[in-house]
């Protein structure tokens, strides 16, 4: 069961290294979307696949949005 | 000089020439200052993530801008004294584009070297930004 399951799981990529995206801008609230789901936390990496440095971007990215309501800190 | 962006919520209710207003009177404060705006972008009405002072929608204005620490500081005062201001945010972006610039050329590098010899081309797979 476990091996099988190993055998499907396939590896996450990072998605700004696979695209090229260089900047994460706080203003591209449907990039940044993507990386906050319904409770609007931050993904974290593990299940995002982003990898370490981008992932630093991509969070402060969103904290800027969150600050001028581009982006809810929660969903009420 | 650094570059600056500064984003600002206005109350959704007032007309645009307030708008203009305000956008004016931070254009004068610039220039005064010896710095430089270099866009001047009104994003329109939106809807907000969070309520703030019980507005639910606002109208963004995005300026982009080259100045120092005391303008930005002056625009702030400002932004914070005026009422059809609910709120805003400074963001520097002269390292990011720094940064930016460092990776291209980092790119073209790599780019070039490769092209020199031919045959290693396969070397691609690493899609490493960094």
């Amino acid at each position: 069961m476990a091996q099988q399951k190993q055998y499907y799981r396939r590896k996450k990529v990072c998605k700004f290294c696979v695209e090229r995206i260089d900047t994460i801008n706080y203003k591209d609230v449907k990039l940044l979307s993507q990386f906050v789901p319904e409770r609007a936390k931050i993904m974290p990496r593990r299940i995002s696949g982003v990898c370490t440095p981008h992932q630093r971007l991509l969070a402060a990215a969103i904290k800027k949005a969150r600050n001028i309501a581009l982006l809810p800190f929660a969903t009420e | 000089m650094r570059n600056y962006e500064i984003m600002f919520i206005v109350n959704p209710n007032i007309q645009e020439e307030e708008i203009d207003k305000v956008n004016t009177q931070i254009e004068g404060i610039v220039t005064a200052g010896g710095g430089k705006v270099e866009k001047l972008e009104k994003m329109g009405k939106r809807r907000l993530a969070y309520m703030i002072d019980k507005f639910r929608d606002g109208s963004y204005v995005l300026f982009t801008l080259s100045a120092n620490g005391e303008i930005v500081k002056e625009i702030e005062r400002r932004l914070r004294v005026m009422d059809v201001v609910i709120k805003y945010i400074t963001v520097r972006t002269d390292d990011d584009t720094k940064r930016l610039d460092k990776i291209k050329a980092h790119r073209q590098k790599r780019a070039a070297r490769r092209g020199a010899n031919q045959k290693s081309a396969p070397a691609e797979q690493t899609a490493e930004e960094y």
